[in-house]
């Protein structure tokens, strides 16, 4: 479906670049100056503009999170009248957002680390062993895309229900359930979109390197832990950094499968409490700030590797 | 290089290698592809079965097309859910194209901390959906900034967005027409950059302005673009879900009028426990976002190297 729609791998790179498209820079004709500083000052007027509004949500949520309840009532204030951190202490331990907080970290960072493996060890052996079928099996991996959650909401859920702890009861783990944080993790252990970078990553590694592995009579697993890997350091960033925004902010298969509050994510705990407590804004906000936090932090730092996921994206529709 | 490899090894001869690698190759995808055969490719054909049973808490009888027939007799799944959905899509897919569309046109302009301001639009598609929501529900609360703001303008707004029938899907739609047109102005930069520059020297030239230059070049040879843009952004709409879980809570209030397609399947699943019944709605949105898909392609064009 969506090969073809893809905005081809290279545009996007260069979009990591900013170096700016064609029609904008100077032409070299004389006379058109003028025009063009007409148009940048009205370029920075908007974008400056637009800026600001897309922060306001942001800083007011987080000026709101350091008042008193009182405060919030209190009218019009830019920021708080009285500084307080009442807000994160009563979201921490009223709230248990503490609790959500470390149960968003494990289930999103069990989920990146199985991602970060699962996907290596098959995009290494889609982008460089041939075997029969490998082509129709990678074209399979891309469909599953397609799926949308909602078709498989209740198959996986009806799985995990009554096949899936009777399968690992065999292997000895008895009494196992999966309508919680196991289940939320286990459907979740790689993606299209993870094998798909992956791939991409290692089809562009010079083969020169492996080469010289076989010469020593290394095994693929030995070459794709001491050669591939080690080159794949990028692809593994954006794989990992993309997982675990993903996860980190998910909210449907959390909401379908955490029942028991001592397992709730940071989402499922804010749409817990809009629903029960909704006007008590200080702790609220400061939830959302613990939410969205860690992202921000990500973003700041490996902003480049957010383009990647773009490109990734093409690969869905 | 499989032969120049096997020429090294002439010991073992190319058959050998070849099925080693071959052997190697499945045991390292072994594990991938069950997992997408399992969780993926099964559920397909799984939640079919399914939505031919009277299936709540335990498998009831074969029903055959009965729950299909329910679904289509339904009146909240059609009056609600899906008008619900269809008004959604309808407006938050224009109101994303061209927000997306201004961004990425303003950004990408030659000039200072570029970086940066892409930086500050695509953010907001970066953050937790549930966090958005919850500032939102803030912001547009009745004594909320929003409608403080509005005071200071001279409109007198009282009620929360959210909380009355009339105002909470088109808030929803505003909140995130926002929140996704950073997405959608990368997808659309990435279009523009694929433009060639010449066309626009030759446009400069014949002394094209800057409007006339965007109406009669860029925005047709973008066309690419806006197919591959509408389809992202028509699939993400149709299967609205997490601000309505979030804001209206799960019944999708107040009185349905912010239920969404998806909100009503988890409601039949999760809520309900009519797991034939969610199944057949699963099947059916399915088969229309498939269809949505196939029907996009012709209107808006091949989308050729974008």
């Amino acid at each position: 479906m969506a090969a073809e729609g893809l905005p081809p791998a290279v545009a996007v790179e260069e979009l990591a670049k900013s170096e700016p498209a064609g029609g904008t820079g100077s032409t070299g004709i004389p006379g058109r100056e003028r025009g063009d500083r007409i148009r940048t000052a009205i370029a920075y007027a908007v974008m400056f503009l637009v800026a600001a509004l897309f922060a306001i949500p942001f800083l007011w949520s987080v000026s709101t999170s350091f008042r008193t309840l009182a405060d919030t009532v209190a009218g019009f204030s830019l920021l708080p009248r009285h500084w307080t951190t009442s807000g994160y202490h009563e979201a921490f331990h009223t709230f248990n957002f503490g609790q959500y907080t470390l149960n968003s970290a494990i289930i999103a960072g069990a989920i990146t680390l199985s991602n970060l493996f699962l996907a290596s060890l098959g995009g290494y052996a889609f982008a460089r062993l041939k075997f029969p079928g490998r082509e129709v099996l990678f074209m399979l991996v891309l469909g599953t895309l397609m799926i949308p959650d909602q078709l498989r909401l209740v198959p996986i859920y009806l799985m995990l229900v009554n096949w899936i702890p009777g399968w690992v009861g065999h292997l000895g783990w008895h009494n196992a359930s999966f309508v919680n944080r196991n289940g939320v993790i286990l459907i979740q252990l790689v993606s299209a979109t993870s094998l798909f970078l992956m791939r991409q990553y290692f089809l562009t590694i010079p083969r020169d390197l492996e080469e010289a592995a076989k010469l020593d009579a290394a095994g693929y697993f030995k070459t794709y832990r001491k050669v591939m890997l080690p080159l794949a350091g990028p692809a593994l960033a954006a794989v990992g950094i993309l997982t675990f925004q993903g996860t980190w902010n998910a909210l449907f298969w959390p909401a379908v499968l955490l029942q028991d509050k001592s397992q709730y994510t940071i989402p499922i705990g804010i749409a817990n409490f809009v629903g029960a407590y909704q006007t008590l804004w200080p702790p609220l906000m400061a939830a959302s700030v613990l939410a969205i936090l860690p992202i921000l932090l990500i973003f700041v730092l490996f902003q480049r590797y957010f383009v990647a996921g773009v490109a990734a994206a093409g690969v869905k529709g | 290089m499989a032969v120049a490899g096997a020429k090294r090894r002439q010991v073992r001869g190319l058959g050998s290698e070849r099925t080693r690698e071959g052997l190697v190759g499945y045991g390292f995808v072994a594990l991938p592809m069950a997992f997408f055969l399992l969780f993926f490719i099964f559920p397909i054909g799984y939640a079919f079965y399914i939505s031919r049973y009277n299936w709540q808490i335990f498998k009831g009888p074969f029903v055959g097309w009965g729950n299909y027939r329910t679904l289509y007799h339904d009146g909240v799944f059609w009056s609600h859910a899906v008008r619900n959905t269809l008004v959604y899509t309808a407006f938050v897919v224009p109101l994303q194209m061209a927000l997306g569309l201004t961004l990425a046109v303003v950004v990408n302009q030659s000039i200072r901390f570029r970086t940066f301001f892409r930086a500050a639009f695509y953010f907001p598609s970066l953050a937790a959906s549930a966090a958005i929501a919850a500032i939102a529900t803030y912001i547009l609360a009745s004594d909320g900034l929003f409608n403080t703001i509005l005071h200071h303008l001279g409109y007198h707004h009282s009620n929360a967005w959210f909380a009355q029938q009339s105002t909470a899907l088109p808030s929803i739609i505003g909140l995130n027409a926002w929140t996704t047109s950073g997405t959608m102005m990368l997808f659309y930069l990435a279009a523009l950059q694929a433009i060639p520059v010449d066309v626009y020297e030759a446009a400069a030239i014949d002394g094209a302005g800057a409007w006339r230059t965007f109406r009669k070049i860029t925005f047709p040879l973008l066309k690419p673009g806006h197919f591959f843009v509408a389809v992202v952004s028509v699939i993400g709409a149709v299967q609205m879900f997490d601000q309505s879980f979030l804001i209206g809570g799960a019944s999708g209030g107040p009185n349905y009028s912010t239920l969404t397609t998806v909100l009503y399947l988890y409601n039949q699943a999760i809520g309900n426990i009519k797991f034939g019944y969610a199944a057949a709605v699963g099947v059916v949105l399915f088969a229309f976002i498939f269809t949505v898909t196939l029907i996009q392609r012709p209107l808006f064009g091949k989308a050729e190297g974008a």
